[in-house]
């Protein structure tokens, strides 16, 4: 998170630029050896410290007066700052003169913080080769510092467990550290004592990051191999992407290629960033830094992506990538219609910097005209809204959520839907397939119990389920994409009192008994409220939505039927009762501009619903589904 | 603005340099009850500042008959607050002042409570000129006062009625529903009570629980079912039914009376009558002119704009600096400046409000005004929604379903103009 915390911070140019030249001149004189570099993440449970850490870090290796320049670099991330979430990944480098007289170079890789975004975070651990566990010490091991271990420990990376705020009354390190060992199964004999508020022991900290995490390894000669980390569009250079170097080196003007997606161009330079972009000769074995990649269209650099040289091309891709495709897909339509264009304008410069954001046009009958947008998850899904909302002055209504379906007519044809809307006849419907997740939970054996059964709830499968240590547990399930994107993730979080980590990858297309449910208001079909989901569950979602639809839309001067139905057939109803009175009855000569500011209000509220026929429909109708409680 | 560019149609109160009626605030009050949002502040009985207030009042009220803005004045009010609490010599003494500056004035109401309204009051401000009085009963049931914070009984409130009743003074009360530990049988009960004194004027209101106020910081839940517009609705359909059948039949949302006891003063409010208010938080509505006229002593308002066709303003000192310093000079006030469209939608749905409703040539008005396509779409909608039924002469009064979601219907009506009007605020010098 640190990337983003300093943000608001105010810059001192002038500093920088001396520090800069001072930076690029000592990095200049690297050479291959690696043994100088380390490559690291920091991990924490939310609060634990990791930003201040961070700062410290910055501070201590004279990188702050840089880190206060930052606000211009990425000022179109208020959501990630207000959120506390991170979605983009970074990378500062900053340069250490450890106690041996060495001058070492680190590079921080900040990463995403959610699991719509754990690939981008399985392509930011491959970078390193080692985590900071930072655990508060007054608090000890919670949730998420189980989760994110985890996390680290997968990837085989070496982890310096640092116990913070020990300026604290309340500190305890002696028992966080044998929680540590007991509950991580992490050597915490070493583990570093630090106050990211007082600075104490960050430099024993930066110590330990050059003697327990390992430097990296590579052949320099060899033909290069870099990971691309993440990348960013720059209206002026084109895309910028967060390379790690694992073999050989990359310098301006050498001929690449990307090797899973196959295109080639001209490298326009190298640098790091500190966190200014800080142009550099060369990035060599073991290093991250972003390369200046020239291409105009940001689909064709891919997270997990691996560039090599066009005319000497390296064996083997780096592993793991694919290609990060939707997950979620909804409806986005301008309240207002005449705002259409505008929408598309806005998705068009918001996929510069988001390339899996995917789109194309839909039309409803409730609705108008929008688009099918496709996202890595709902997380992603609500930012790139609200982003849309914010930065692009829009009105958007938003769908249920629904996950691509592969429907088999009789006629033997398969059609992909991402669209109740689309879905054919029922008569002309052979079969449908859904998409299945093999999903991983990391979980203390307590919560065991209590996942099984919310997997069951979610039409999940157990496959088998390993103890980690004494006190963690990793479950397999086989578990329908459809049921994990509502709200799996946050019941999962609920559930084991924030304590599980889930991860998980596509599977495989599987038959289900799916069904399209629909909902009437007034006895007519609202298409952008229909929604697939399997036979069983109908019931009882038809049921918890209709209640819930009578909850979120407001009472009208007549009565509002709301029906749930399968085809023909209605399933559940409930009803929003008629207005009886909306009048304010005193309006003597004070009181008419009060009044007048009255109605404003109100009418300023209905301009945020929808007429749907006759019926005043709020936004939020529209993601009901997401809404309705969990018998 | 001249007469030869006006829209036709467009009525001459549009145009009248004066005010039809003048409104003096009194925000006095011996304890704020808890559903008040209104400026009004506790003061002790005997305050000094009550009369130093009431005299900064008159000396206002000269400073703008000296201008001929009151001098054809047709009614008066005397609002608060509680100006029963002047005491009589006082009130006589404001009542004098307003006669002497507008011998016009032919109805001349005072508010009362009933703690402070007795026999002397009301022969003392009858002596000096008044003409009717309207009091806040509320209610007739102990239980429900308390709840609403009201600090006389029921007993009071019908022993001041008869006190009014006996001075000569025309009488109004103001009875409210949907208020906490309120049946159907007590709202009928107090209606039914005040009727067998003779009262000849009713205002019956649902309780609006206003934020901020005590009521609704001490409410337990948001929506109390003793207030839903389900009761609201039921009490006032039974206010509706049990007055028309003794004879009070409904000119207003809120207001019923015997044939010739409506109230004029109110009537000029929802005409588009030119009025003045003095007073702290009182409002003025003054047309283009009358404006014009207001600014020789007032001159820290700034000049109204061009298309200005309307001006409302409030009075936003305080009392105390009121009381300090009566010059018009140092006034502050809220302001606006009203285009015509504006003016004219806001009287569209003002007249929506009485049972007349808006008559023929208003609507003639007001297609000029607004556009002949848009005010027919709107009459179209409301009569297509049941909010409104229509008038032999070609005019729209509100229908059974217009009554109870008026807002609906306000609304709509005050949506015609495509813009509003933009406070200012002013500061004394």
């Amino acid at each position: 998170m640190w990337g983003i915390r300093h943000l608001t911070r105010r810059g001192q140019p002038r500093q920088y630029s001396m520090l800069a030249r001072k930076c690029a001149n000592i990095i200049a004189m690297s050479t291959n050896d690696t043994s100088h570099i380390r490559n690291f993440s920091i991990v924490a449970h939310i609060d634990h410290g990791k930003s201040t850490i961070s700062d410290r870090i910055l501070e201590l290796t004279h990188t702050v007066q840089e880190r206060d320049l930052a606000s211009q670099m990425l000022d179109s991330m208020d959501i990630e700052r207000e959120r506390g979430i991170t979605i983009k990944s970074n990378a500062v480098r900053v340069s250490y003169t450890a106690k041996d007289g060495r001058e070492y170079q680190f590079n921080l890789i900040d990463t995403p913080g959610h699991v719509d975004f754990t690939y981008e975070v399985s392509r930011s651990l491959a970078a390193c080769e080692g985590a900071v566990l930072v655990v508060d010490a007054t608090q000890g091991v919670e949730a998420q510092t189980v989760s994110n271990a985890s996390l680290a420990m997968n990837a085989n990376l070496d982890i310096v467990p640092a116990i913070n705020k020990i300026d604290l009354p309340s500190a305890h390190p002696d028992e966080v550290k044998a929680e540590i060992e007991d509950e991580l199964a992490i050597p915490a004999e070493d583990a570093v004592l630090v106050s990211g508020k007082t600075g104490e022991g960050i430099a024993d900290l930066l110590e330990a990051i050059v003697y327990l995490i390992s430097a990296p390894e590579g052949d320099p000669d060899a033909p290069l191999k870099a990971l691309i980390l993440d990348s960013y569009f720059d209206d002026y250079r084109g895309v910028v992407a967060m390379v790690r170097v694992f073999d050989g080196s990359i310098r301006r003007g050498q001929q690449l290629r990307m090797m899973a997606l196959g295109d080639d161009f001209l490298c326009d330079g190298v640098g790091c960033k500190r966190p200014l972009e800080t142009p550099l000769e060369r990035l060599g074995v073991g290093e991250v830094g972003y390369v200046v990649t020239g291409l105009k269209d940001p689909s064709l650099v891919k997270t997990g992506d691996t560039i090599t040289e066009r005319d000497r091309p390296c064996d083997a891709p780096c592993p793991g990538y694919h290609e990060a495709k939707p997950m979620v897909f909804t409806g986005l339509f301008p309240i207002d219609n005449k705002q259409y264009e505008n929408l598309r304008d806005a998705l068009e410069k918001l996929q510069v910097n988001d390339p899996s954001l995917t789109w194309s046009p839909e039309t409803s009958v409730a609705l108008g005209f929008g688009f099918r947008v496709g996202f890595l998850g709902l997380l992603h899904m609500e930012v790139v809204k609200e982003r849309l909302e914010r930065e692009f002055d829009l009105d958007l209504i938003a769908t249920s959520p629904s996950v691509n379906y592969h429907v088999f007519r009789t006629d033997g044809e398969m059609l992909e839907i991402t669209s109740p809307q689309d879905l054919p006849d029922v008569t002309r419907i052979d079969h449908i397939e859904e998409p299945y997740l093999k999903a991983k939970v990391i979980v203390p054996p307590e919560f065991m119990g209590a996942v099984m059964q919310l997997a069951i709830e979610h039409r999940g499968v157990t496959k088998d389920m390993v103890y980690l240590t004494e006190k963690s547990v990793e479950m397999h399930f086989d578990i329908p994409l459809a049921e994990l994107i509502l709200d799996f993730f946050d019941q999962l979080k609920s559930r084991t009192k924030g304590y599980a980590s889930l991860d998980y990858e596509f599977s495989d297309y599987r038959r289900s008994d799916l069904v399209k449910l629909d909902i009437l208001l007034s006895s007519e079909v609202v298409d952008a409220l229909s929604f697939i989901v399997h036979k069983d569950k109908a019931y009882s979602l038809a049921r918890g939505l209709c209640d819930k639809l009578k909850e979120i839309i407001p009472r009208q001067q007549f009565e509002v039927p709301i029906q749930g139905a399968i085809g023909n057939k209605v399933i559940s109803r409930s009803t929003v009762k008629a207005m009886r009175k909306d009048v304010l009855a005193k309006c003597y000569g004070g009181d008419i501009s009060r009044k007048r500011k009255l109605l404003e209000k109100q009418k300023e509220g209905k301009k945020r619903m929808k007429s749907i026929g006759s019926v005043e429909v709020p936004q939020e109708a529209f993601l009901a589904v997401l809404k309705v409680d969990d018998e | 603005m001249s007469e030869a560019d006006a829209p036709r149609g467009w009525p001459s109160r549009y145009e009248r340099p004066d005010v039809e009626s003048v409104y003096l605030h009194l925000p006095f009050c011996e304890r704020k009850c808890l559903y008040c949002d209104f400026p009004s502040w506790t003061t002790r009985a005997h305050d000094p500042l009550m009369a130093e207030y009431s005299h900064a009042l008159e000396s206002q009220l000269r400073a703008f008959a000296g201008l001929g803005l009151v001098g054809r004045a047709r009614t008066a009010y005397l609002g608060g607050g509680t100006p029963s609490m002047l005491g009589p010599d006082t009130l006589a003494h404001l009542v004098g002042e307003l006669l002497a500056q507008s011998p016009a004035i032919e109805e001349l109401s005072f508010e009362a409570n009933p703690e402070s309204l007795d026999a002397g009051l009301c022969s003392a401000a009858r002596e000096a000129g008044a003409t009717r009085v309207s009091m806040g009963v509320q209610s007739l049931d102990d239980e429900e006062l308390s709840r609403l914070g009201r600090i006389h009984s029921a007993r009071r409130a019908l022993e001041a009625a008869q006190d009014a009743l006996s001075s000569g003074l025309a009488l109004s009360c103001d009875l409210m529903c949907a208020i906490p530990a309120q049946t159907s049988q007590s709202w009928r009960a107090s209606l039914s009570s005040l009727l067998e004194l003779g009262v000849a004027h009713l205002s019956v209101y649902p309780l609006a629980i206003e934020k901020g106020t005590k009521l609704e910081r001490g409410l337990a839940e948001a929506d109390p079912a003793w207030n839903s517009d389900e009761v609201q609705a039921r009490r006032m359909l039974e206010a509706e039914g049990l007055l028309a059948a003794r004879g009070l039949s409904r000119y207003e949302v809120a207001s019923y009376a015997r044939p010739g006891h409506e109230c004029l003063h109110n009537q000029s409010y929802w005409t588009g009558q030119p009025y003045l208010g003095l007073g702290t938080g009182a409002s003025s509505m003054l047309t283009r002119t009358g404006y014009l006229l207001l600014r020789d002593v007032c001159p820290q308002l700034p000049p109204p704009r061009p298309e200005c066709s309307r001006v409302r303003l409030t009075v936003t000192s305080s009392r105390r600096q009121m009381a300090l310093d009566p010059a018009p000079s140092s006034l502050s006030f809220d302001l606006e400046f009203l285009d015509r469209r504006q003016q004219m939608s806001e009287d569209l749905m003002l007249s929506a409000r009485l049972t007349r409703g808006i008559d023929a040539r208003l609507l003639d008005c007001a297609r000029g005004v607004l556009g002949e396509g848009r005010v027919e779409a709107a009459l179209g909608e409301l009569l297509a929604r049941g909010l409104a039924t229509p008038l032999p002469d070609g005019g729209l009064a509100p229908s059974e379903r217009g009554w109870l979601l008026g807002n609906e219907l306000y609304g709509r009506l005050w949506g015609l103009s495509p813009s509003s009007p933009e406070p200012l605020h002013v500061q004394g010098v």
